[in-house]
């Protein structure tokens, strides 16, 4: 009878905690390892050594003291190449999520507020770009566009912004019919400026949100491209190239791409659920 | 009113695919390389490179070439691939069976393998077990099919080799099949070892394909039991003495999987749109793996009958979503 | 399991039933029923005497902690049943009548199953003998062409006719108890004397047990033998239907009666149940609650 009224354990709440915690670690450690690559990565991510070419991980019999992950077929070290690709890997991630973000953000805030011919225009434009297999999408704009990384950039921009404009379309929608943007226009606010001033700071969270998913999906598809050899040349260290590089040599070589493989795992799963976590902590019905 | 909107959803297709028609045909041609010099070994005289691109009608303004095109796929002639030299729709068509099996057979595992976690989740609600689940499923859901298909690779194909990484059927089976269905035909010609063969094959790459969408179907169908069974007709089920694995399987998976229905059919476009990558990556003789090959070597009738038809595939596949929503629902089947 | 035949139909035992934050949802709660009575469970909203019967068919909310009493089906004590055998023994004896019509059938299953399914797989009739059942009951509950209801499904039929196809198939397996969870609050006053009669009628012809849960006391006039007035979960008073409305003990069973608006006399103003008769009430259960977790914690 005692035990009927004891409270009950909040077990959920300290693993949500985890969940955000854990992935912002991994996230920073990134970070730290791109803005000092040179003062971290034991060797130069370019030497290529064919005395020391496929050397195996630290772990296993004939390894070499100083390549801790082991060599490639060009006798490049996997570690050093790991950290400078991290530089590559979060400018991507970064610069790719913005532009994405700004761009269908925009056109997803006026096809929503404006509605009439701005609504009809972008949703069909929606449609059409939902009707393309994305990756060969963006594999086909970046052979029009040539390879290197500004047309990566480009070419997510050019294809996910379908993913903001989806979402924020349809939030925009919903704000725009409350109260509160009426009481601004009565109040004599112009239509644009309640658009920046008071729908704009509501859909935020949600737009947020997106961006920490659009990071993780960018370092996919540079490692998507890089993998049908269309990122930028094969020698620079990304991700990408070394699992395609890797995956060439993954009966001699496995650790050149177990590695990069387990990086860009735990890089996506982190800013995937740092994004869910924005989204619930932000979203009032959730987080109640 | 119900022909009104069929009507009206035929025309949105239309207009979609003609839309995909035009960016497809404009970004090709304004790519830089010129495919036809690229045909002509080196040294050949720009006289010979003019007459083969009057041969193509690449000599024709860009807005002159898409009608003619155009009208070609009205007639359903989409052009002549100019790598392979075969008509496109020939190429294409003869692809297509193998993208389509190993998407369906994603789509089977991935409702097979979503659809038991949760019941299961549902079963075990509000227990530790589905709070493993739902951390389980979401991190599932967040890695993509193509580092799902690098991980099978590393996995089964090297450090535990118990399935082929390449191709779609051992190539030393000998057969001969009218289609290229060869799972279909096989069971149907009685081949075991044909099909046996391809499953094999198709194992992994169907897994990458499947493992994200099972996620989101585990919790998306999860949600949806659970709301279902805090309805009267499922407390009343328990009264007549149902048990509760008994009264999900009967009383409430069908109310839950209608609203789930509407998002596998967005969700498995997206899947057969992974098959591109992940057919690249297991090195699989689909559609995808020839679109990117075609993308390589500029074979611009090519791109454009592979996009076209991508495109067209997925609108079907919402057509058809739609209308089983529709002959699911008693409610709106009758009203 | 065998009947014997001075075995009381129901019988609770002290039940009491609790939240996880310490609010008492029943307290101390006896009652017995008698084969073929009809006894009425009356109180307000929050009175505890939905989960009475929630109790009993074992369907309380998982957050309730059920800390302790008993409950008897025919002799047979539930408590010291497996949780599978329980599920089925209760399921065999006793049935439930919902209280929303429009919620309590599954939206896309036709009605036939929905009567004849529990008759198969958990009463193991054949498939035959369960059809012919539900095509007998929908005719006794007055629905006409029953051969087309059970190919229906339930939005294609209005409410009262789906409350009628719910007391046909509370009443298909003739169980000994039926649990009638304010069966006519969703419905149309004109629908609302029907179904009464209906359930009434029914009962005394298949001499079932009925726990009829109400706010009603109208109700309560017209279907009852033994009344049970509840406060706050507790029982307040437990008597024959006509001793309470000739006389009963307790002021807030008066006032209850008091409050119920009678149809012939409309000149009569509402009088509600005083609010200092329900705070005086409420510091009770206060006070005992403190006894109970002081008691508690000992």
């Amino acid at each position: 009878m005692v035990d009927a009224t004891m409270p009950l354990r909040r077990r959920r709440f300290r693993v949500r905690n985890l969940r955000f915690w854990i992935p912002l670690t991994w996230i920073m450690m990134l970070v730290l390892a791109a803005l000092c690559a040179p003062l971290i990565a034991p060797h130069d991510p370019l030497a290529q050594d064919l005395f020391l070419e496929r050397l195996p991980p630290f772990f296993m019999d004939g390894a070499e003291p100083g390549y801790w992950l082991g060599t490639d077929s060009l006798g490049r070290d996997v570690l050093s190449r790991m950290i400078y690709g991290a530089r590559i890997a979060l400018f991507v991630s970064v610069i790719a999520a913005v532009s994405t973000g700004i761009f269908g953000s925009t056109l997803g805030l006026l096809a929503g507020y404006y509605g009439g011919w701005w609504d009809r225009v972008i949703s069909r434009l929606v449609d059409i770009w939902m009707a393309f297999p994305p990756v060969l999408f963006a594999v086909l704009l970046v052979a029009v566009m040539g390879t290197g990384l500004t047309s990566v950039i480009a070419a997510i921009a050019l294809i996910d912004w379908t993913r903001f404009a989806r979402v924020i379309r349809a939030e925009t929608m919903v704000q725009a019919h409350m109260d509160y943007v009426d009481s601004a226009r009565i109040g004599g606010a112009r239509r644009f400026t309640t658009l920046v001033s008071e729908i704009l700071p509501n859909v935020m969270p949600s737009i947020i949100a997106l961006l920490m998913l659009e990071m993780g999906i960018a370092v996919i598809v540079e490692a998507i491209l890089s993998f049908v050899n269309l990122s930028i040349s094969s020698d620079d260290p990304t991700w990408g190239s070394m699992i395609a590089e890797g995956r060439g040599a993954i009966h001699f070589a496995w650790w050149v791409l177990l590695f990069p493989l387990i990086t860009l795992f735990l890089t996506v799963l982190s800013f995937s659920t740092l994004g869910e976590g924005i989204k619930k902590k932000f979203d009032p019905v959730l987080s109640s | 009113m119900l022909l009104k909107n069929v009507l009206v959803r035929l025309i949105t297709t239309a207009i979609t695919l003609f839309g995909v028609a035009v960016v497809v045909f404009v970004l090709v041609r304004v790519a830089p390389g010129n495919p036809i010099a690229m045909m002509l070994p080196p040294g050949a005289t720009s006289e010979d490179i003019a007459n083969l691109s009057a041969l193509y009608g690449f000599d024709k303004s860009i807005f002159e070439q898409f009608v003619i095109w155009l009208g070609g796929v009205l007639r359903g002639d989409f052009g002549t691939s100019i790598t392979l030299r075969q008509p496109v729709a020939e190429l294409v068509l003869g692809r297509l069976p193998a993208t389509l099996e190993l998407s369906t057979m994603a789509l089977f595992i991935a409702l097979g393998l979503g659809g038991t976690v949760a019941v299961i989740g549902a079963r075990k609600r509000d227990t530790a077990t589905e709070v493993g689940l739902d951390l389980t499923s979401g991190a599932v859901l967040s890695i993509p099919d193509f580092l799902w298909g690098l991980i099978f690779v590393l996995l089964f194909g090297v450090l535990w080799p118990i399935l082929s990484i390449s191709g779609r059927i051992d190539p030393r089976i000998e057969f001969d099949f009218t289609t290229n269905f060869y799972i279909f035909e096989g069971l149907i010609r009685g081949r075991f070892d044909v099909v046996m063969s391809t499953l094999s094959h198709m194992l992994m790459p169907a897994m990458s394909l499947a493992l994200p969408l099972a996620a989101m179907i585990a919790q998306l169908l999860k949600q949806n039991l659970k709301e279902v069974l805090n309805q009267d007709y499922t407390t009343l089920a328990r009264v007549r003495g149902f048990s509760e694995t008994s009264v999900i399987l009967r009383e409430a998976l069908r109310n839950a999987a209608l609203p789930t229905l509407a998002l596998v059919g967005v969700q498995f476009t997206f899947l057969i749109g992974g098959t591109v990558i992940v057919e690249r990556l297991f090195a699989f003789e689909g559609l995808g793996n020839m679109a990117i090959d075609a993308v390589i070597n500029r074979d611009l009738p090519l791109i454009q009958g592979i996009v076209l038809l991508f495109a067209a595939l997925f609108t079907v596949i919402n057509l058809l979503v739609d209308l089983s929503y529709t002959l699911l629902n008693p409610r709106l089947r009758h009203g | 399991m065998t009947t014997q035949p001075h075995e009381k139909t129901l019988e609770i035992r002290q039940l009491n039933a609790t939240l996880p934050n310490g609010m008492r949802l029943l307290r101390d709660v006896s009652l017995t029923l008698e084969p073929g009575e009809v006894r009425a469970l009356v109180g307000e909203s929050g009175a505890g005497k939905s989960m009475i019967g929630r109790a009993v068919l074992g369907i309380l909310p998982s957050a309730v902690v059920h800390s302790s009493g008993d409950i008897l089906l025919e002799g047979q004590s539930l408590n010291a049943l497996r949780p599978k055998t329980r599920r089925s023994t209760v399921a065999k004896m006793s049935a439930l009548i919902p209280q929303d019509p429009l919620t309590a059938l599954n939206p896309v299953r036709k009605i036939g199953p929905q009567i004849t399914d529990p008759l198969v797989r958990i009463h193991r009739w054949s498939r035959d003998r369960a059809l012919k059942r539900a095509l007998e009951l929908l005719e006794r509950v007055h629905i006409r062409n029953p051969e087309r209801v059970i190919n229906s499904y339930p939005h294609e039929l209005s409410g009262g006719m789906r409350q009628r196809i719910l007391i046909a198939a509370a009443f298909a397996p003739s169980p000994r108890l039926i649990v009638a969870d304010e069966p006519t609050t969703a419905l149309d006053v004109t629908v609302q004397k029907q179904i009464l009669q209906l359930i009434r009628e029914l009962q005394r012809e298949t001499g079932t047990a009925v726990l009829f849960v109400t706010h009603d006391m109208g109700v309560v006039a017209k279907i009852s033998q033994k009344v049970t007035v509840l406060f706050a979960g507790r029982v307040l008073e437990d008597a024959p239907t006509e001793a309470i409305f000739n006389d009963a003990t307790h002021p807030y069973t008066r006032g209850l009666i008091a409050a119920t608006p009678t149809p012939n006399a409309t000149a009569e103003p509402f009088r509600p149940v005083p609010q200092d008769l329900i705070a005086q009430l409420q510091r009770d259960t206060q006070a005992e609650d403190m006894r109970f977790y002081q008691g508690g914690r000992k």
